[in-house]
């Protein structure tokens, strides 16, 4: 909650190309119909750990203020539960919007507000490119936050409860290597890329 | 009634109950699930968008581009993989420039989508296709004076662009099927509240507040045991209880099952063929829960 923004804005601050480059993203079409009425920061489920409210955010890309978004926690905490965007009486997607501000934060290499989740998105995609499906145990392992040890027990014993149940996969499932499935990641990973 | 069937990656780890014991219901039901040949991972919500987006529709797009060759629609237990491949079936309509992109990675995989898939969640099929009636039919243990908290959680009931089959701020579905199994769905504000799941792996502490927001409401409406459709919520509430009692110092014990888990209980059939012994929570916790898996 540390970054909140008690000084005036100015034009430095200020990055007039942001609107042109939401409005390209998907659901960022309709980003200046925000009427800044609250609905989606009333009904937020996660504002508490936010350090800008949906509603402040959408303001600030009014504005301009690129740098001040991306590197705000709320666009990682938006866990995507629809609840702002089933509200919103102008039919924004915001949760559509705070995803692509995820990629766009990652993209352009600015520091995150919650230092684990670039790691996070670039980890899961990783094994999901490795095996086609998700292994939770290597995601784990790789995400493991070796400098806590409560986490470290915490993990451990939710690892041990889960195993004891027969809910952990210690092998990944693979796709049938005719499918091509590989071929899919290396082009999406190059366009992506070039973008 | 036959449909293509997207388990997704948790149904074959961390939810197979869920499965098992949808697969011993479709049986009474005349539901056949035909699994999509080497499905791949939907993309999860944002963790695949996040990082590449371009990817993550293309992952799901993979999925449907097979299942369009099955003719029939998609069925999937988990909420997060009904979304994410709602989500790219509707960016695809909607923007040309992702369709083109899109097109074009999967050509590269020798496949092609032409628009053409249904996305369906599996209680849509329970309340919509199936019906309560057929469901009532085959009860032969009414859950008598239990009290069942209906957890919706977010994926199924709210996002623009899904198959919509519920109201998105006060759904019905699931009290109407635990009522149809002679049991009580207890009414409580939080039924549709999110759980944070996309949060677990990377803000543990502001899931678990979020999680024990509403398993403290469940249990003050004094609920027995709570249900879910969806491995992610099913993760948080029952695997993560223990963690949210001792972080937060509070008593909770409360059993969460999988609604198929419930419906297999009131067609009678035996705890190990719905997997109930794989649920975190002992269903044991809960004297009412207890009384009535021990029946069977």
């Amino acid at each position: 909650m540390s970054n909140h923004r008690s000084h005036q804005i100015t034009a430095d601050m200020t990055d007039p190309s942001f609107i042109e480059e939401i409005k390209k993203m998907p659901g960022g079409d309709k980003i200046l119909d925000c009427i800044q009425c609250g609905v989606c920061a009333g009904s937020c489920h996660a504002r508490f750990a936010m350090d800008y409210s949906p509603m402040q955010i959408m303001k600030m890309a009014h504005l301009g203020l690129k740098q001040d978004v991306l590197s705000s926690s709320t666009i990682w905490i938006c866990a995507s539960c629809y609840t702002c965007a089933s509200r919103c009486p102008r039919g924004l997607n915001i949760p559509a919007i705070m995803s692509g501000f995820k990629n766009m934060a990652i993209r352009n290499n600015v520091p995150a507000a919650i230092a684990l989740k670039p790691k996070f998105h670039k980890a899961f995609t990783e094994i999901v490119g490795k095996y086609g499906r998700m292994h939770e145990p290597e995601l784990q392992i790789k995400l493991l936050n070796k400098t806590s040890p409560r986490e470290l027990i915490r993990n451990a014993s939710l690892g041990l409860r889960m195993f004891r149940q027969g809910k952990l996969k210690l092998q990944p499932s693979r796709l049938d290597p005719s499918t091509k499935f590989s071929e899919i990641i290396k082009n999406a990973s190059e366009e992506e890329a070039k973008k | 009634m036959k449909y293509a069937y997207f388990p997704g990656c948790s149904i074959h780890a961390s939810a197979k109950e869920y499965a098992m014991a949808a697969n011993a219901v479709n049986k009474f039901l005349g539901i056949e699930l035909v699994e999509i040949p080497n499905w791949n991972c939907c993309g999860a919500i944002d963790a695949v968008y996040a990082y590449n987006p371009l990817l993550s529709i293309s992952l799901s797009t993979r999925n449907l581009a097979l299942a369009e060759n099955m003719k029939m629609d998609v069925v999937t237990l988990c909420s997060a993989c009904f979304f994410t491949l709602s989500r790219a079936n509707n960016m695809l309509r909607e923007n040309a420039d992702m369709k083109s992109r899109v097109d074009k990675a999967i050509n590269d995989a020798g496949l092609k989508y032409a628009g053409g898939v249904r996305i369906r969640h599996y209680i849509d099929v329970l309340a919509n296709d199936v019906g309560f009636d057929k469901i009532h039919q085959n009860v032969k243990v009414p859950l008598k004076g239990l009290k069942v908290a209906p957890y919706y959680g977010c994926l199924i009931v709210r996002p623009t662009g899904i198959q919509r089959f519920d109201d998105p701020e006060h759904p019905t579905s699931m009290d109407r099927m635990i009522e149809t199994l002679g049991a009580e769905a207890v009414d409580y504000p939080d039924k549709t509240r999110c759980c944070g799941a996309s949060l677990v792996m990377t803000d543990e502490e502001v899931m678990m507040e979020m999680t024990k927001a509403l398993l403290l409401t469940a249990k003050n409406a004094q609920a027995d045991c709570i249900v879910t459709p969806c491995p992610m919520c099913h993760f948080n509430l029952d695997a993560k209880q223990k963690d949210i009692e001792s972080h937060f110092n509070i008593d909770i014990r409360l059993p969460v099952l999988y609604i198929t888990q419930l419906i297999g209980l009131a067609f009678g059939l035996p705890p190990k063929e719905l997997g109930l012994h794989r649920n975190i929570v002992s269903l044991d916790k809960s004297l009412a829960v207890k009384n009535i898996w021990h029946t069977n």
